[in-house]
């Protein structure tokens, strides 16, 4: 297997040559900021472009590639005037994002022209085939405002797990969406700590008039959910159709069969049994009293409401 | 590494130009760089070689090197190797890498490596923080990707059967991407979750089907679970004040909803999915009620107990 540095830069020089051969009298300093050169890396591929060609390799069959003053030359290398085309999973996560990005309301008018040319070349028979859509809830704007300015906001939020709801102040840091969910990451002034709250679970958000100072370097925009000591553990089976589970959680698997076998960790035992209610002949607990204890009192409230 | 560069650059020139099949041993005793070592150190030199140039999407095909089709030879197309250049300008450009910094996909971010064969960044675009993420795992959604855009059949088990499907669009809706096409079993359009397609393959020619008449892949993805599926049924359901803002926000616009004067909210919508609706009024806990109809009803209970 070859390196990816290698993969990297056959691809740059690939894309490179057609660049200098359609823009004759381009500079160094062009060339090197569009295509993310030092002038160091420049000179040393047009090197070794201009020791490569046609059999027979005599100055007659060789490409010609150097710096003249400020200029870039490229001559005698027409067979790679046309810029590679991108693979398929290069086309996809390029419109993918342009798609996605458009889909949220926050893009530039270039952005709508460039998935229109975009699509039209990749996917010529029917450009409707491919759908992204990541709209968002009404909150995340002003959360992303509030972010970008600084300025704390004034959340009423209920928790996923303990149903509760809380009015508190927070220093928003970052808006971002996984798996179909959006989140701010922020510091919580209520909590004195850094929190995540799923936005479609925060009922209200006014801006106040405080400022913050955000932090020099933010974490990656992940919901990362760590086990610790008081957690609720729980040993699961899940059956074919559970299987989702495991990658949508953080689970540890504890065997592998036709069932799948896990270990699941939540803050909160009614994490467990309302996901093991939903799941119903899908999963089944193995381990775990606490959340036996949940499932049943669940299963009796809502029996209670039903009037059984 | 250099000497890789060189040796594929001259393969390329070479493939490029020559326009017909040419044989491993050709390419051995033409093309500088080739001719060295012994027959087993060059088979193996010249198979990392072809992994590479796959891996940069550059399409290498064997073909009969004659009528006789007793020899093949490797073929470098020009025309497959070109995308028809999509006419981006240097904004549209910028716009279209900014997006793709802020959204991956399966975890990873887009290189730019596919906006230098766009022909580069012409602006050192900074690197946002991501702030999507697509999900899934990249290569199916990538094989699917081609399948949707050539129009060829795929091959996959979902829901432990085996199908055959023509694949005509693909979605990412809510945190999940979706191939909605016709399953060729019973003739239907489908839509499938690809993050629980284990084996995607796709199989047979290009061109192998025709999307319907005006089919268009975003009205194909119901907005809500419950509302893809094979059964057609109106239930009434009641959320407790408490948690009426949040059903409210779930529900969207296309569902009568009527508030009494308690803050309760009474919500008549349409279910084709009943499993998935189930699921979905579960994770209100006992604060939702489905009053209508009876059926409904008694399939929850059956859940809760544990029977259904």
């Amino acid at each position: 297997m070859s390196s990816p540095r290698t993969a990297r830069r056959l691809n740059r020089i690939l894309a490179m040559l057609p660049w200098v051969i359609a823009n004759p009298g381009a500079t160094v300093e062009e060339v090197c900021t569009r295509f993310d050169y030092t002038p160091r890396q420049l000179a040393a591929d047009l090197d070794l472009v201009f020791v490569c060609g046609l059999p027979g390799y005599g100055p007659g069959d060789l490409m010609v590639a150097y710096i003249d003053e400020d200029e870039v030359v490229v001559e005698m290398a027409d067979y790679f005037a046309q810029p590679l085309r991108l693979t398929a999973p290069e086309a996809l996560s390029l419109l993918a994002a342009g798609m996605a990005v458009l889909s949220s309301g926050q893009a530039p008018a270039a952005l709508e022209r460039a998935v229109d040319k975009l699509r039209g070349a990749v996917l010529p028979d029917d450009p409707e085939a491919l759908v992204v859509d990541l709209s968002e809830p009404e909150l995340v704007g002003t959360l992303r405002d509030a972010a970008a300015e600084g300025t704390v906001v004034s959340i009423t939020y209920t928790g996923l797990a303990s149903g509760a709801t809380t009015t508190r102040e927070i220093e928003p840091w970052s808006v971002f969406s996984t798996l179909g969910n959006w989140y701010v990451r922020a510091h919580c002034r209520l909590a004195d700590a850094e929190r995540v709250f799923r936005v479609d679970r925060i009922q209200a958000a006014e801006e106040t008039a405080v400022r913050f100072d955000p932090p020099a370097s933010l974490p990656p925009p992940v919901v990362e959910y760590t086990p610790s000591e008081g957690d609720v553990r729980a040993v699961i089976r899940l059956g074919p159709r559970a299987r989702w589970v495991a990658e949508y959680y953080p689970v540890e698997t504890v065997a592998d069969g036709e069932d799948l076998v896990v270990r699941f960790s939540a803050q909160d035992a009614s994490v467990t049994a309302r996901l093991l209610l939903r799941l119903g002949p899908d999963a089944a607990l193995l381990e775990g009293e606490e959340v036996a204890a949940e499932l049943a009192d669940l299963r009796a409230r809502i029996g209670t409401r039903y009037g059984q | 590494m250099q000497n890789v560069v060189e040796r594929i650059l001259n393969l390329l020139a070479f493939l490029l130009t020559v326009e017909r099949p040419v044989t491993a041993e050709e390419i051995r005793h033409t093309v500088a760089g080739y001719d060295q070592g012994n027959d087993e150190a060059w088979r193996r030199m010249f198979e990392r070689d072809k992994d590479l140039l796959r891996q940069l999407g550059i399409p290498l095909e064997l073909r009969p090197t004659d009528v006789w089709e007793v020899e093949h030879g490797y073929v470098v197309d020009q025309d497959e190797w070109a995308l028809p250049d999509p006419g981006l300008t240097d904004e549209e450009r910028a716009a279209l890498l900014l997006a793709a910094s802020v959204v991956q996909i399966g975890g990873s971010a887009t290189g730019p490596e596919a906006l230098l064969k766009l022909g580069g960044a012409p602006v050192g675009a900074a690197g946002e923080p991501l702030a999507a993420d697509l999900g899934s795992d990249q290569v199916t959604v990538a094989d699917a990707f081609v399948a949707v855009g050539e129009r060829r059949l795929v091959d996959f088990t979902y829901r432990d059967k085996a199908r055959r499907v023509a694949p005509y669009g693909l979605v990412h809706r809510r945190g999940h991407w979706y191939l909605v096409g016709e399953d060729r079993g019973d003739t239907t359009v489908k839509v499938f979750r690809l993050d629980r397609i284990p084996d995607l393959a796709t199989s047979g020619e290009a061109g192998a089907f025709r999307r319907p008449e005006g089919f268009d892949a975003s009205t194909a993805i119901p907005h809500a679970p419950w509302e893809a599926g094979g059964e057609d049924l109106m239930a009434t359901v009641r959320f407790d004040a408490p948690i009426a803002w949040w059903a409210r926000r779930q529900l969207g616009t296309n569902n009568a909803i009527e508030v009494d004067d308690d803050g309760n909210l009474i919500a008549t919508l349409q279910v084709a999915n009943p499993e998935a609706f189930i699921g979905w009024i579960l994770a209100f806990d006992d604060q939702a009620e489905v009053l209508d109809p009876p059926e409904l009803r008694a399939r929850l209970l059956d859940r809760v107990a544990g029977v259904g």
